[in-house]
């Protein structure tokens, strides 16, 4: 046994203290590897401060900082009606991803229902369906949802939740993903807990909700966040189902506003897409954590 | 002899209690479970199950949007085949999926492990390769468009500082699409290097340890110990990669909308235009189907050739 340890201790005692050729290289790569990453979004943020004649150039920093870019970017297109329609599809996305799929979790990690494995291997399944595919029945089924935009009790005759907030938040949202998110960060909480508060006479609903939903909080903050991120970069069912600037969230205005390369304005083009992505870049910086352990336990535990 | 009578009818007088009340308890249970799982039931099946096999059904019709529409057989699959528009469209993604899946999961790996050696600066390199991932795919192509510009953009840029001659990258037929998969690989790293280095930090140390005292190389103790450790989450990465890259539309469709001539067009983007501006909803359907088939592809040889990597 002490033969065996020995080794061990000695190659771990020298490791850490030399300085190695191999530890430096291994650092120049990562940070080249970072600049190329950062290096687009430097570009943009530059370029936004630039004035039109500066950019026929090539040239890293702009002369003056054009703060007014900024400004008259938003005057060029609607932007901040964008950016409203985007918060209001990416809140109401998520209060209803949270709504169902913690409920739908829950039900899975905890409940004795009979089938509850082909219940879970069926949200798995799902997982794997990509939006792509389903596309154009579910514009025509979004079409026709009953009794909404104009249509009858048996969807015809309007254009249902096209053009709705209805259609932009209903059908994307409680993607099979988030219950099964859910469900993973249920099934490791003690059964213990919910045996206790049966004692003390709580209903089953009331161990789900005033129990166990509070324990997860920090997996509804990760599952929130995920679901903002979605919402707020979503592009091609926005695309599809809006057919005016009132409900346009800010990637489509961002794409319309590209349209015609021969007269993209760039300044004002890379002033509007640095703010279109500054909110999930700080999202990302504050919540660092919950993206990572999001990732981990769908990647991992799945 | 009365003891050993008594005792087992105490103990089964006292399971059947806890029977009955694990009955009555189990029943509220699975009550409240299904009233907690139906609106989660309903949704996915309004809006996930009924399009897929929509999507089965449609694609035998010759449905329009019109009142009137008839069954048209495979009719529409055989006149796939001879769409020149879709035949690009198809060859374009298989290439794109085939060149960007290896790459990036490669890099993203190599990156993971770098960034597992116990580095200083973790949460920075963290997020430097993470914020491509957050950033909205409109807003990269955004940004990639102006990096592009033949005429003043940053690629053309960086190349003249070692005297090379501009490039007119999206526009020129030659590099269109290559241009595109530098972008799709740069974007899709982050989501990657994550999953990858959570499952790095869970690999057994003790096995590491001991290929240490067995006097491993590191390059063997990544084949034999990290590398099969990783099995599963590769396999996770392979298949999220897989349908993603066969997704790609928002690049597309804001650098170069499937151009210059063909070039760049993809699946998702011609099943967009057949659907949307040609209103051929049936014939778009058997596009999907097609795509379906053709993930379903790459996921099996996938898997078999994970198969084959950790059986030798």
């Amino acid at each position: 046994m002490t033969s065996a340890t020995l080794p061990a201790v000695a190659s771990a005692s020298t490791k850490p203290s030399a300085v190695r050729p191999g530890r430096i290289l291994l650092y120049v790569v990562l940070i080249i590897g970072a600049l190329l990453m950062i290096t687009p979004f430097l570009w943009m943020v530059l370029t936004a401060f630039k004035s039109e004649l500066e950019i026929l150039k090539f040239s890293w920093l702009p002369g003056e900082l054009r703060w007014s870019n900024f400004s008259e970017a938003m005057q060029t297109a609607p932007f901040l009606r964008y950016f409203r329609n985007s918060a209001l599809i990416a809140i109401g996305e998520t209060a209803f991803t949270l709504l169902i799929c913690t409920t739908a979790g829950y039900a899975l990690a905890k409940m004795p229902l009979k089938g509850g494995k082909w219940l879970l291997g069926y949200f798995i399944v799902l997982l794997l369906v990509p939006f792509q595919i389903i596309l154009v029945p579910l514009f025509m089924i979004v079409k026709s949802i009953p009794l909404f935009g104009g249509n009858n009790i048996l969807g015809q005759g309007g254009i249902g939740w096209l053009n709705s907030w209805w259609g932009l938040i209903i059908p994307l949202g409680a993607a099979p993903f988030f219950t099964f998110l859910a469900r993973q960060f249920f099934v490791s909480l003690p059964d213990e807990l919910a045996q206790a508060a049966r004692v003390d006479g709580l209903g089953e609903f009331g161990i789900f909700w005033r129990i166990m939903t509070p324990l997860i909080k920090p997996a509804l903050i990760t599952i929130a966040v995920f679901q903002i991120e979605a919402a707020w970069n979503g592009f091609l069912w926005p695309l599809m189902i809006t057919t005016s600037d009132e409900m346009r969230p800010l990637q489509l205005g961002l794409a319309i506003f590209s349209q015609n390369p021969a007269e993209i304005q760039w300044p004002y083009l890379m002033a509007g897409t640095a703010l279109a992505t500054l909110p999930m870049i700080i999202l990302f910086v504050f919540a660092q954590k919950r993206f990572v352990e999001g990732m981990a336990n769908v990647g991992i535990k799945g | 002899m009365s003891t050993t009578l008594e005792r087992p009818a105490l103990a089964a007088s006292g399971k059947s209690a806890v029977a009955k009340d694990k009955g009555t308890l189990t029943r509220s249970q699975v009550r409240t479970g299904w009233a907690l799982l139906t609106p989660a039931l309903l949704h996915s099946g309004i809006f996930i199950v009924i399009p897929v096999v929509a999507v089965l059904v449609l694609s035998l019709t010759d449905y329009s949007f019109g009142d009137t529409w008839s069954w048209v057989g495979f009719g529409n699959y055989s006149d796939l085949f001879g769409d020149v528009d879709f035949q690009a469209a198809l060859w374009h993604t298989v290439l794109y999926a085939l060149i960007v899946i290896p790459i990036s999961m490669a890099l993203s790996l190599a990156v993971a492990i770098g960034l597992n050696q116990k580095i200083r600066g973790i949460g920075f390199f963290r997020t430097a390769f993470y914020i491509p991932t957050v950033t909205a795919t409109v807003a990269v192509a955004t940004i990639w468009l102006w990096i592009y510009n033949p005429g003043s953009g940053l690629a053309n840029g960086f190349l003249s500082l070692f005297g090379f001659a501009p490039n007119r990258w999206l526009a020129d037929p030659n590099t269109a699409l290559g241009s595109l998969m530098v972008v799709g690989i740069w974007q899709g790293l982050g989501t990657k290097i994550i999953i990858y280095l959570a499952a790095l930090q869970g690999v057994s140390r003790d096995l590491l340890e001991s290929a240490d005292i067995d006097g491993a190389s590191r390059w063997q103790k990544f084949r034999n110990v990290t590398l099969p450790a990783l099995g599963p989450v590769q396999f996770f990465v392979l298949i999220t990669s897989i349908v993603g890259t066969f997704q790609v539309f928002d690049l597309v469709y804001v650098m170069t909308r499937g151009g210059p001539g063909s070039e760049t067009r993809v699946l998702v983007l011609d099943i967009y235009q057949n659907a949307f501006q040609d209103l051929k909803l049936g014939y778009a359907s058997a596009e999907t189907v097609i795509m379906m088939i053709v993930i379903a592809v790459f996921i099996g040889v996938g898997r078999l050739l994970q198969r084959a990597d950790t059986n030798d």
